[in-house]
């Protein structure tokens, strides 16, 4: 259900406040993957890896135990030992924490920053700024954004999504009225934009996240993503602006646009979370190292599916 | 044994007949919602009346909490496991009705079905709003009855449930399986007020 939609995607938006990275409103600040590759592992892939012990667990736990446990307590021993073999460790995505209670600190001042300064400001800029004008104002800011995911996209290796990038760029800043619009993403030209930073660039050369990072302002990061900022921060056009508070002026105006856009996002991450310090790190975790992972993949949108196309053999009970 | 067999038998023979594809399903329940949502006679407590009732249809809420532990599951007795279940399904109903309630105007495209195993598959949609497009992919599990039901949400790459373990994880290293239940109960309560 679209109900989760909001949710992670969010988080990352709302706190994490500045954007770094090159996606531009709503999952912009999530830069970063976790920690090494060794101690992160894949939910989605450990699952596809471990089909089996998970259907045996499902299916047994289903149905009656096949095997000869025990008499009575049989069933629920059984299942206790399947639900064990099912999880291993190594399917989840983790990120090292040693700042914990730095971070928290961060955290909470972040929370603090979006209740109290962000969200009214942004509220107040809805009231005078209809909906497509602040549409507008982010197709804007991203179209600006080109030169970090056309550099990206070039220093992955990854030369249709260069080219992608290069005639985004040409088109929305011609026939989009200077990348107010964004016909080159629409239906018939079908554009996708190539969210890729400078942190995953890294990242897809094996650069580890390291460790849990949150910085005031900016939010979720790592070691790795933070240098991955820097280098986003030197190929973003408005870096360039003249006197430095013109270009802390602009940025603070697009975080303010950003947040008009995605309000009520975070807070149903909040509100669904159980430890919300917890589920921000976890989802920044859980994206970063997915946006690594699927380095060029987006180029094509997925097509509409056949009917029944990909599914596996269905009315085999198990 | 005699049971079993007659139970393997009834879900071989019942399976293909029941069964709609895992994107039919997903697509239909989200339209159920959608159009509860656009129906502007529904007063929002009726509203919320059907979402409650879709979120019930459409998830395996078992597999769903059961996932969310991990192998926490196991530290946990049948009652407490019960009690989890409940509660967990309540935090998030909570948690997403308000927020789904805003929604109206998205248009959601259903791309495909991509095979997890044999009996879990992955049905990636997209919801396309006026400032972006959020993937999203329903993970679902057939069940003994041959209906597949979602047992876990995938927003922009984000697990819900993997986020959950992490976060259950984190609270189980430090309290006991009670102590849990009672972070529960008191964010359930929470909620309410």
């Amino acid at each position: 259900m679209k109900f989760v939609t909001p949710v992670l995607v969010l988080c990352a938006s709302a706190l994490v406040g500045c954007a770094h990275g090159p996606q531009s409103a709503s999952v912009p600040m999530l830069p970063g993957e976790t920690a090494s590759p060794a101690t992160v592992a894949v939910a989605s892939y450990a699952l596809e890896q471990h089909p089996a012990s998970l259907q045996l667990a499902k299916d047994e736990a289903a149905s009656p135990p096949t095997q000869a446990p025990p008499a009575e307590k049989a069933a629920g021993e059984e299942s206790d030992a399947d639900y064990g073999m099912e999880v291993p460790a190594a399917e989840q995505v983790t990120i090292s924490d040693p700042l914990e209670p730095f971070n928290r600190a961060m955290f909470t001042f972040n929370d603090r920053l979006y209740f109290w300064v962000l969200k009214p400001v942004a509220q107040g800029y809805s009231a005078v700024m209809p909906e497509p004008a602040r549409v507008s104002v982010s197709n804007f800011f991203t179209n600006l954004r080109s030169p970090i995911r056309f550099v990206n996209c070039l220093l992955q290796a990854n030369f249709i999504g260069a080219a992608t990038e290069l005639f985004r760029f040409m088109i929305n800043s011609s026939i989009g009225l200077a990348g107010l619009f964004d016909p080159a993403g629409g239906e018939e030209i079908n554009l996708v934009r190539q969210d890729e930073d400078f942190g995953q660039t890294l990242g897809v050369y094996g650069a580890g996240q390291g460790f849990y990072l949150v910085w005031p302002f900016l939010g979720p990061s790592s070691p790795r993503d933070t240098v991955g900022m820097v280098g986003d921060f030197f190929a973003y056009p408005l870096s360039y602006l003249d006197p430095w508070y013109a270009w802390l002026a602009v940025r603070g105006y697009e975080m303010i646009n950003d947040t008009s856009l995605s309000i009520g996002d975070y807070e149903a991450l909040k509100e669904a979370a159980i430890d919300p310090y917890l589920a921000v790190r976890n989802a920044y975790a859980q994206f970063r190292q997915k946006k690594v992972e699927e380095r060029g993949s987006t180029v094509r949108r997925p097509g509409p599916s056949i009917p029944g196309a990909g599914t596996p053999a269905r009315g085999v009970g198990f | 044994m005699l049971i079993g067999l007659g139970m393997l038998v009834l879900i071989l023979i019942s399976a293909p007949v029941h069964a709609a594809t895992p994107l039919e399903t997903v697509r239909t329940e989200v339209n159920k919602v959608l159009d509860a949502l656009r129906n502007k006679g529904l007063k929002e407590s009726a509203k919320k009346e059907t979402l409650r009732l879709v979120y019930k249809e459409m998830f395996d809420q078992v597999e769903l909490a059961r996932l969310s532990l991990g192998n926490n599951w196991n530290k946990l007795t049948e009652a407490q496991r019960q009690e989890f279940v409940e509660l967990f399904q309540q935090v998030l109903e909570k948690a997403y009705a308000d927020k789904i309630l805003a929604y109206t105007d998205e248009k959601i495209l259903y791309d495909r079905e991509v095979p997890i195993s044999k009996n879990r598959v992955g049905v990636q949609t997209r919801v396309v709003t006026k400032s972006k497009e959020i993937p999203i992919i329903y993970r679902v599990v057939q069940e003994s009855d041959g209906t597949w039901k979602v047992y876990d949400v995938v927003v922009e790459n984000v697990s819900l449930v993997m986020n959950y373990r992490s976060q259950f994880n984190d609270i189980l290293a430090k309290n006991k399986p009670d102590e849990l239940i009672d972070i529960l109960r008191k964010k359930v309560k929470d909620q309410k007020s």
